[in-house]
């Protein structure tokens, strides 16, 4: 399951599994976030390429308002993932500590 | 089919009418003489007035009314009316009172002169599941058609189009005049029996293998699953060319059909046999293996009729037991007496091995046979190998022992292993995007059952989500449910989706992304292919054209990105672009 929601100012905290049965609710979320934001994704586990189509969209609604999305926290296996999408030349990612 | 169809036994006195009816239908090679056996046979066997056949010209998609007495060509749009219904939905149609049902058109009637009281409309389905036509069976004698008069028609259906199939392969053949001469025509009955990809059986590696001589034999194999239990038949018609060709791919329609319809393995050996004793010129029978593998015990009863050696290599001794035949060849003369089938237990790890005389008797140029003491070393030391690599290698060593020797009669190999212990899980899931949650869940569960290490489990599930997704966005006109399985290879895992009733498209194919887009023209599009590409070790890709089925295979070993092989092909993605 996927959980999602404002964590402090500018940070949103996701959980769970990010997968096409859960996106809808994560770009419905996503849609009313405004300016900066930084996805905190310590408690990501997964991601497919539907949750990635989630973070393109988001991606490109906030740069076209002069925001944007950071990946933050983001651990080995989602950072292959981003790498090989070739996400990681679309977002600022910061691997997880 | 409607339950009582579903829930009737088939007697003994039934199964007689329409093995008989087979026979028959075994015989002409013109449409026109096929379709006049095929109504007759609907009309006797259900006493019944009259019948008509439509056949389904796959290329218009429209049903063309084929044999009905009186009547010029009619062609219909399959869809439309009862007939219509019946071709797309596959289902059998009873309609008691015709004038009653508002799907009825009198047209036909009005045109014939004919009156139509009750019918019964029903798909004429080929043994790889595609529509051949509709059969149509008019006004049974003294009341309307019954459940047991459904259930009767359906095994009828199932024999018409059989054969229904092979006339037009053979038309198509002659129109093509790609068949040279009988021996091609042989071969080429011979091969459309077959198992075009092998059945999925949980717990269970199978494997046929079918590699006919130049002057063709009558070899065939079965390999069939349903829910419970596994169908495994090896036989060998004797003699030469289009005869024994024939007569195999008779006995095996024969044998389906009385196994489909809840015949028992006794009651269908002895009417295929007795069937076969009329048939079959005095000189001529058919050697064969018939099997029923119980998949929940672990059984398989046997019948043989004059088909040894059959060996079953038994794991925990490391040899393999020989068993003899239980029957004389079928056909040979009518049983009176059967002996009681013979039931072996498949442990994990056994294996059934079935190889047909095209095997053991190859000689060398000495005129040396390679025997059975070969074949079962060949098993003794590989039975780890999978069953398709252990069917190469009996191949190979035949060769290597023939040093040049000509093949002079069919090879057919059948191997039958249970899995020596818990190496592979696989469940069908309904094409439904609301499946993916029970799809995580068992690969979940398969991952700790099979003992696989957990942190491949990701990537597993990207693999499995993305190509689930996809065949469900791109097949949405198939309903059959998609088949996951996941095995366990060395240091990894394997993964297996198969997906029925689709137009082929080649995962391995698709295109590249250009990952180095700007972020304005980058779509999510074809990203997940890719990202399986880059994940895992292997992709593969089959299709099946018969059963209009794909299948992809996904190997992933530890260790993770890192491991140099999967550095070399994100480099290979640099390079590339």
């Amino acid at each position: 399951m996927l959980a999602i929601d404002f964590a402090a100012e500018g940070v949103v905290a996701i959980s769970g599994r990010l997968d096409a049965a859960q996106a809808p609710a994560a770009q419905a979320f996503l849609d009313r976030v405004q300016g900066t934001v930084t996805l905190d994704c310590r408690n990501l586990e997964y991601i497919s390429s539907a949750g990635l189509g989630v973070l393109l969209k988001t991606q490109k609604r906030l740069l076209a308002s002069a925001g944007k999305l950071r990946l933050a926290g983001v651990g080995r296996h989602l950072q292959d993932i981003f790498s090989y999408s070739g996400f990681d030349q679309i977002f600022e990612i910061e691997p997880a500590q | 089919m409607s339950e009582a169809a579903q829930h009737r036994q088939l007697s003994a006195l039934d199964l007689r009418r329409i093995l008989g009816v087979t026979r028959a239908l075994a015989a002409p090679f013109d449409l026109t003489t096929m379709l006049a056996e095929v109504v007759n046979a609907a009309a006797q066997v259900l006493d019944a007035e009259r019948g008509s056949v439509w056949l389904h010209d796959a290329a218009t998609h429209e049903l063309v009314l084929k044999v009905a007495t009186g009547l010029d060509s009619v062609r219909l749009p399959a869809g439309k009316g009862i007939v219509g219904t019946c071709a797309r939905t596959l289902q059998i149609i009873n309609v008691p009172d015709c004038y009653a049902d508002p799907r009825f058109d009198p047209a036909l009637d009005q045109a014939s002169g004919y009156r139509t009281r009750c019918m019964l409309t029903l798909p004429l389905v080929d043994h790889k599941g595609g529509l051949v036509g509709v059969l149509q069976v008019l006004n049974r004698k003294g009341r309307s058609f019954d459940g047991d008069d459904e259930a009767l028609a359906m095994a009828l259906a199932a024999q018409c189009a059989v054969a229904l199939q092979r006339v037009r392969m053979t038309e198509a053949m002659l129109e093509g005049e790609r068949m040279r001469n009988e021996l091609e025509m042989a071969r080429a009955v011979q091969l459309s029996t077959l198992p075009a990809i092998m059945p999925i059986v949980p717990g269970y590696d199978v494997h046929g293998l079918f590699q006919p001589a130049d002057l063709t034999g009558g070899d065939t194999f079965d390999l069939a699953a349903s829910a419970d239990s596994l169908l495994v038949v090896l036989a060998d018609a004797t003699g030469h060319g289009i005869a024994p060709a024939l007569s195999v791919t008779q006995m095996q329609a024969m044998l389906r059909m009385s196994l489909r319809m809840g015949a028992s393995l006794e009651t269908a050996f002895t009417e295929v046999n007795n069937q076969l004793a009329e048939t079959l010129a005095d000189d001529r029978f058919i050697t064969a293996f018939i099997g029923q593998l119980d998949l929940a015990t672990h059984r398989l009863r046997f019948h043989s009729a004059g088909q040894a050696p059959i060996l079953h290599f038994q794991a925990t001794t490391g040899t393999c037991a020989r068993y003899k035949p239980t029957s004389f060849p079928l056909g040979a003369m009518p049983i009176v007496s059967l002996r009681p089938a013979v039931t072996l237990e498949m442990q994990p790890g056994d294996i059934l091995v079935l190889l047909s005389d095209g095997v053991f008797e190859y000689h060398d140029p000495d005129r040396e046979q390679f025997g059975e003491n070969r074949v079962e070393a060949i098993v003794q030391t590989h039975h780890g190998k999978s069953m398709n690599e252990l069917a190469a290698l009996v191949l190979d060593e035949v060769n290597s022992f023939a040093r040049g020797a000509p093949q002079e009669d069919d090879i057919t190999m059948v191997l039958v292993k249970r899995a020596a212990q818990e190496t592979t899980l696989s469940r069908a899931f309904a094409r439904d995007f609301g499946a993916l949650n029970a799809i995580f869940s068992f690969t979940a569960d398969a991952f700790t059952r099979l003992r696989v290490d957990a942190a491949l489990l990701p990537t597993i599930d990207l693999v499995v989500e993305e190509l689930f997704t996809n065949m469900v966005k791109y097949s949405p006109e198939s309903r059959a449910e998609v088949y996951i399985g996941l095995a366990r290879i060395e240091n990894g895992v394997e993964v297996t989706l198969t997906d029925h009733d689709v137009e082929p498209f080649d995962v391995t194919q698709s295109p590249e992304v250009n990952i180095d887009l700007p972020i304005e023209e980058r779509t999510p599009g074809g990203l997940g292919l890719q990202l399986i590409r880059r994940l895992t070790d292997s992709v593969e890709y089959a299709y099946s054209r018969e059963d209009r089925q794909s299948r992809i295979t996904i190997r992933k070993t530890q260790p993770g990105p890192q491991s140099p092989g999967n550095a070399a092909k994100a480099g290979g993605r640099d390079a590339g672009n």
